[in-house]
């Protein structure tokens, strides 16, 4: 599993490539540069969507703050470059926006942004408005989890509501918020689909770019291993704040009775906070989607698509959580500090940008291809392809990325059920194998099939390494909105990206009721 | 009111919309130290935070030092009242250092003064050199005084004490509280103190109020409480003790199992009526040179004593004390002797 994030390391450290010194020369900077201004602006973005509202949620009851409180999650449900491609097909200069603003003498300044939408900026605004979730949960969370005790002894030290905030509540709350917006980073420095569609030149742009416009595989994959590096750093970042988070909520009394009752112009300040982000991250560009397909999608065209991307993401994710439930097994019943060293390492691959994984199976894989080639030449057998390029090699490269995803929910699964209940099994006269089936199969079921759920749904998003990986004429949902957005088909468009859209919404949906019930 | 720091008057409560507190009336004078004592759910919580605060009076009013901190139309903000309080799971910021938490309440003091204020404190509760840890890097006990610290730095008027040693083990639990009581009596802080624990209370407390059903059923020093308790739920829950019947036999005497007994004063009781007389195990003592026997049917070794139970032969169970080295078998005939100063007898219901 660690083979191509190896690989990818290895080519830091490799011989320079003549393309890759052109590389450092002239595009290095300008990639580097590009993908730390997005992330930085992504990262303004998601915290000041996300905290605010999660503010809101925690502290104060409105009307219609519940509904809000798990509306804010659907906007996980879109890919970036879906919402991308929405808002181009409506905002676009011939489209009915700026041509009903035109028609209104709309100033140039009010039309200015809208019509440079394709830029960094814009690319940053599409990453921010799918992304601030991860710091609303976060940072909800860390608020929902802080003491009431621990504000009131604020108070009874002298302390008003708005200097108890600023001492207490946001102190306690900056890793929490920190980890969030480093998820969304690293979601931004994977992101392809978005920055290649506004014309944005980052790191991953630039590793495909590489790979098929100068034919360059070194290059390419020293490229990737230049943003890996910067990848590790967030992961590394994202952990410490992580340890923060774990001590700093203690078993101390919840927040409950502490949110205060607001009404009038404040409630309504409160919800159009909440609203706006759910507005244009979700209703918008799905209300868009749904009216594009209804009038304009030649379904038909659509199945063979929808058949390919349904088989492969079920399948990849029945292989990937079964994967994850052996590396599980194998932790429980032969526990080393080496088998988790390893865990860890397998889990890293989440953080791994697809473009990124798919440089690192490309690359040992059509190794292996020219080898068998080679010694089948004698023979007459003209060279093929037998690992690259094929189902195998994509499937592979899923459960590279996705296993980490598996992982988490698999382990978090097994770990509820507690070595005495296998105990008192084996003590009331059950086999290993009894144990397993009536203890651990029922009580594991819930947590495999949302590792299944979960990662079907993350394979049906993912762009890039399918589009470098897949097979010659395989399309799927995913690498088919790509290719008609990229003709400029916005309309045409539409369907794949509701259906990956609606897919996507089943396991917001659970994430929510499982964050409810806490 | 002269001469009271703390005045309730007529404080009704309520918490999830049932009555907890109802027309309850107490004051504290400066200086003294407190105790609200009652089993759990009796509402002394609701009426510490009600002091503090964080919860709206049903009728009555409190006072601080002639100030009203709140009635039913009236509610003075917590940050304003000069009300301190130690939290019963600690509270301490889990992101500020030992200093930054005892200096938290600190603010518009000028720098030099607030550091003094801070060394102070910590050469008070006796952890000098600790300015710069981390409230996860100290024991339970020390994370407790530091919040004590805390709460005591702004020099409040009155300190709040919420159940502060419950998450200590015993031991502890009960040296920290007389510890706590040294600290507050020498910085004269007004203090009052809620518990369940009744030797908690008397390790703290000038003077307890017990707290049944709302309202306080006695408030008194720990000796008068223990000894002589003016309602059988007061003898009952502070301390152990049986109830036996008797019979009025005199103005100061009763006709007992034990006998006949007489009191130092009169007994406000009809001759011939029938009452409960309260007997706690120090009343009943061992002793091997007494004619009156009983056999041991339960002990309980303390270490420094035993307590014994011990049926007497009209068939009534009573506890008895008796020394650490007098050990007993069961099922044996043991003399006891009664030691009784002052009798406790309630009328039957």
């Amino acid at each position: 599993m660690a083979l191509p994030i190896a690989v990818v390391l290895g080519f830091l450290f490799a011989g320079e490539s003549e393309v890759w010194a052109h590389l450092a020369d002239t595009l290095l900077a300008r990639y580097a540069g590009n993908s730390l201004l997005l992330s930085l602006l992504v990262a303004v973005g998601v915290i000041s969507i996300g905290v605010p509202a999660a503010w809101m949620i925690s502290f104060y009851r409105f009307p219609g703050r519940d509904l809000l409180s798990w509306l804010l999650l659907l906007p996980l449900a879109y890919p970036a470059y879906i919402l991308a491609y929405t808002y181009t097909g409506v905002l676009d200069y011939a489209g009915p926006v700026l041509t009903w603003m035109r028609e209104s003498n709309a100033p140039d300044w009010l039309m200015a942004p809208i019509l440079n939408l394709k830029s960094l900026p814009g690319a940053a605004l599409m990453l921010s408005l799918v992304l601030y979730p991860y710091v609303y949960l976060m940072a909800r969370a860390a608020f929902l989890d802080q003491s009431a005790n621990l504000m009131e002894a604020a108070y009874t030290l002298g302390q008003t509501r708005w200097s108890v905030f600023r001492r207490v509540v946001i102190p306690m709350a900056r890793p929490a918020i920190a980890a969030g917006t480093l998820l969304a980073l690293m979601e931004t420095l994977a992101d392809f689909g978005t920055v290649q569609f506004f014309g944005v030149q980052t790191f991953t742009t630039g590793i495909v770019r590489t790979y098929y416009g100068f034919g360059d595989a070194v290059g390419a994959a020293q490229l990737s291993s230049v943003l890996l590096s910067f990848v590790v750093v967030l992961v590394v970042f994202e952990r410490l704040s992580r340890y923060r988070v774990r001590y700093y909520s203690d078993r101390l009394r919840k927040l409950n009775q502490a949110s205060l009752h607001i009404s009038g112009s404040r409630a309504l300040l409160a919800q159009t906070l909440c609203f706006l982000p759910v507005c244009f991250g979700f209703l918008i560009p799905t209300s868009l989607l749904v009216y594009w397909t209804a009038f304009f999608a030649e379904l038909q065209s659509l199945w063979a698509v929808t058949l390919n991307s349904f088989v492969l993401a079920g399948g990849s994710s029945v292989l990937i959580v079964a994967v994850a439930l052996m590396v599980a097994y194998a932790n429980r019943l032969y526990p080393s500090k080496w088998l988790s060293h390893l865990t860890v390492l397998v889990g890293l691959g989440y953080a791994l940008p697809g473009v990124v994984i798919a440089i690192g199976v490309l690359l040992p894989f059509s190794a292996i291809d020219h080898w068998i080639s080679d010694r089948l030449q004698p023979f007459g057998v003209a060279p093929s392809l037998y690992l690259s390029g094929t189902i195998f090699a994509l499937v592979f490269a899923y459960v590279v990325r996705f296993l980490a995803v598996a992982n988490g929910n698999v382990f978090s699964g097994l770990s509820r059920i507690r070595p005495s209940l296998d105990h008192s099994g084996r003590l009331l006269g059950l086999s290993q194998m009894g144990v397993l089936k009536s203890i651990h199969v029922p009580l594991m079921r819930g947590s495999v099939l949302t590792a299944i759920l979960v990662c079907f749904v993350d394979i049906l998003k993912e762009l890039p390494a399918t589009i470098m990986l897949r097979p010659f004429n395989f399309d799927t949902l995913a690498v088919k909105a790509y290719a008609l957005a990229g003709e400029e088909r916005l309309i045409d468009a539409a369907a794949p990206s509701l259906l990956i859209v609606l897919v996507g919404l089943l396991p917001v949906i659970w994430l929510n009721r499982s964050v409810s019930k806490e | 009111m002269d001469n009271a720091a703390l005045i309730i008057r007529d404080v009704s409560l309520t918490y999830d919309k049932t009555a907890v507190i109802k027309n309850l009336s107490m004051t504290l004078k400066p200086q003294e130290l407190g105790c609200l004592l009652g089993p759990s759910g009796c509402g002394k919580s609701t009426l510490l935070r009600a002091i503090a605060g964080f919860q709206s009076l049903n009728s009555g009013e409190i006072w601080l030092d002639d100030q009203l901190l709140a009635s039913t139309t009236q509610t003075m903000p917590p940050e304003a009242r000069g009300v301190g309080m130690v939290f019963q799971d600690i509270a301490l910021f889990p992101h500020l250092s030992v200093a930054e938490n005892i200096e938290f309440g600190l603010t518009g003091w000028p720098e030099s003064s607030r550091r003094a204020r801070v060394s102070e404190l910590l050469q008070l509760i006796g952890l000098p050199g600790l300015e710069s840890r981390y409230p996860h890097e100290l024991s339970g006990g020390q994370q407790q005084r530091v919040a004590l610290a805390r709460a005591m730095a702004p020099k409040p008027n009155l300190l709040l004490l919420d159940e502060p040693f419950s998450g200590l083990d015993t031991e502890l639990r009960s040296r920290l509280a007389s510890e706590v009581r040294t600290i507050l009596k020498s910085d004269g802080i007004c203090s009052l103190l809620v518990t369940h624990d009744q030797r908690e209370a008397f390790d703290f407390a000038d003077r307890i109020a017990v707290i049944h059903d709302g309202h306080i059923c006695q408030f008194d020093t720990p000796y008068q409480l223990y000894h002589e308790p003016t309602s059988p739920f007061v003898a009952q829950f502070v301390g152990p003790g049986e109830m036996v019947d008797a019979v009025i036999v005199g103005p100061r005497a009763v006709d007992s199992p034990l006998g006949i007994l007489t009191n130092d004063t009169d007994l406000e009781f009809a001759n011939g009526s029938l009452v409960k007389l309260f007997l706690r195990p120090d009343d009943l003592i061992h002793d091997d040179d007494s004619d009156y026997h009983a056999t041991l049917v339960g002990k309980h070794f303390r270490g420094a004593h035993h307590l014994y139970e011990v049926r007497l032969d009209n068939g009534i169970v009573l506890g008895c004390f008796a020394p650490s080295h007098h050990n007993h078998a069961i099922g044996e005939k043991i003399g006891v002797t009664l030691d009784i100063e002052h009798l406790v007898v309630f009328p039957t219901h």
